[in-house]
C-alpha cells in the first residue's frame, strides 16, 4: 500500500513537473515567435539556451570610454571591434546593422558625440585662453568672459557627450538583443 | 499516510513554484540592463520599459552588485565600480575646486609665484587621478552589466 502511493506520488509529480515545462515551453515559443528570433521557435527550450549562451558570449558588443574615446568592444575582455575618437573613425551602423533599432540610435548617438566633441574642444581652448590671459596678470574683463564663456560651452558639450553615450548604451541594447537565440 | 503523502505532494509542488516563475521572469525583454546618462548621474535602466532600477548621482552611492546579484561575475565587476566610483568622483571634484582656487590665485597681486603654480598642479594631478579612478569605474560598470545581460535566460 505505502509502495504504491510512493510511486503514484513520484509518477504525479513527474506529470506535473513535465506540464509544468511544457508551459515554460510553450510560452517561451510564444515570445520567440513574437520577437526576433521566430525562425528559432521550433528549436527546444534547452537547445536555445545552450546556443544563445554561446552567440551571446562570442558576439555581444559593450563600450567603454577612455579620456573622450569610445571603444566598441567584444565580449567581457573580447577584442576591440573599433575605437571613435578625434583622430579614429569606424562605421559604427555597418557594425551593428543587424538590428534596425540599433542603427537608428546609433545615428542619434553619431550626431549628439559630433555635437559634443566640437562643443567641449571650443570650450577647453577658450577656457585655457583665459587662463592664460589671467596667468599674465592682466586684470582687464576679457579673462573671466573666456572663463566662464567656456565652461558653459564645455558643459553644454558634456550635455551631448552625455545624451550620445545614452544612445550609445540603448543600440548596443538592441543589438544584443537582436542576436540570434 | 495517504494525508501525509499529499502533505509531502503539496510542499513539492509549492516548492517547485518559485523556482519556475524565477526562470520565466528572466527574460532579456524585461530584465536586460543598460546604462541611461542625463546630467551627471547615471541611471541604469531595465527592459524594453526603461524602467530606472538605481541612480548613481555625482555623490550618491549605489547598490550596484544587488541589483546585479544573481551573476557572480557580474557582482565581481560591480564591487569594482562601488570601490573606484565615488572616490574617483571626490578627487576629480576636488581637483577642479583646486584649479579654481589656483585660477583665483594667479589673480592676487604679489603672491608667491609657487602658490599658484602648486595649486595648479596640484588641481590637474587630482583631475588625472581622479579621472582615471572614474575610468576604472565606468569600465567595470560596462563589463557587470554585459555578464548580468548574458548570464539571463533566453
Amino acid at each position: 500500500m505505502n509502495s504504491r502511493f510512493f510511486w503514484a506520488l513520484t509518477l504525479g509529480v513527474a506529470l506535473l513537473s513535465g506540464g509544468a515545462k511544457a508551459g515554460a515551453q510553450s510560452k517561451n515559443k510564444g515570445e520567440a515567435v513574437s520577437g526576433p528570433a521566430a525562425t528559432s521557435a521550433a528549436v527546444t527550450t534547452g537547445e536555445r539556451a545552450t546556443d544563445s549562451t554561446r552567440t551571446y558570449v562570442a558576439n555581444a558588443l559593450r563600450f567603454e570610454t577612455n579620456w573622450g574615446n569610445v571603444s566598441l568592444i567584444r565580449g567581457a575582455d573580447g577584442p576591440t571591434v573599433g575605437t571613435l575618437g578625434w583622430f579614429r573613425d569606424f562605421d559604427l551602423t555597418q557594425v551593428l546593422a543587424s538590428s534596425p533599432s540599433a542603427v537608428a540610435d546609433a545615428r542619434v548617438f553619431e550626431t549628439n558625440n559630433f555635437r559634443g566633441s566640437v562643443a567641449g574642444a571650443i570650450g577647453a581652448t577658450t577656457t585655457l585662453i583665459g587662463v592664460v590671459v589671467a596667468a599674465n596678470g592682466s586684470n582687464n574683463a576679457a579673462s573671466p568672459v573666456l572663463i566662464i564663456g567656456g565652461v558653459g560651452v564645455m558643459v553644454w558639450g558634456a550635455q551631448h557627450l552625455s545624451m550620445s553615450y545614452s544612445a550609445l548604451s540603448r543600440a548596443l541594447w538592441w543589438y544584443n538583443r537582436d542576436l540570434k537565440r | 499516510m495517504s494525508s501525509l503523502l499529499t502533505l509531502c505532494a503539496a510542499i513539492c509542488l509549492l516548492s517547485m513554484r518559485p523556482i519556475l516563475m524565477a526562470a520565466q521572469e528572466a527574460t532579456y525583454d524585461e530584465n536586460a540592463l543598460r546604462v541611461d546618462q542625463r546630467r551627471g548621474t547615471i541611471s541604469i535602466v531595465r527592459g524594453v520599459s526603461e524602467t530606472v532600477v538605481a541612480k548613481v548621482g555625482a555623490f550618491r552611492g549605489v547598490d550596484v552588485a544587488g541589483i546585479v546579484s544573481p551573476s557572480a561575475n557580474a557582482v565581481a565587476q560591480a564591487k569594482i565600480f562601488e570601490h573606484d566610483y565615488r572616490p574617483g568622483t571626490w578627487i576629480a571634484s576636488l581637483g577642479v575646486a583646486t584649479l579654481g582656487l589656483a585660477l583665483g590665485s594667479y589673480r592676487i597681486a604679489g603672491l608667491n609665484q609657487a602658490i599658484p603654480t602648486g595649486l595648479t598642479i596640484g588641481g590637474v594631478s587630482l583631475i588625472t587621478y581622479g579621472g582615471w579612478r572614474l575610468g576604472n569605474a565606468y569600465r567595470a560598470l560596462s563589463k557587470s552589466i554585459w555578464w548580468y545581460n548574458r548570464d539571463l535566460k533566453r
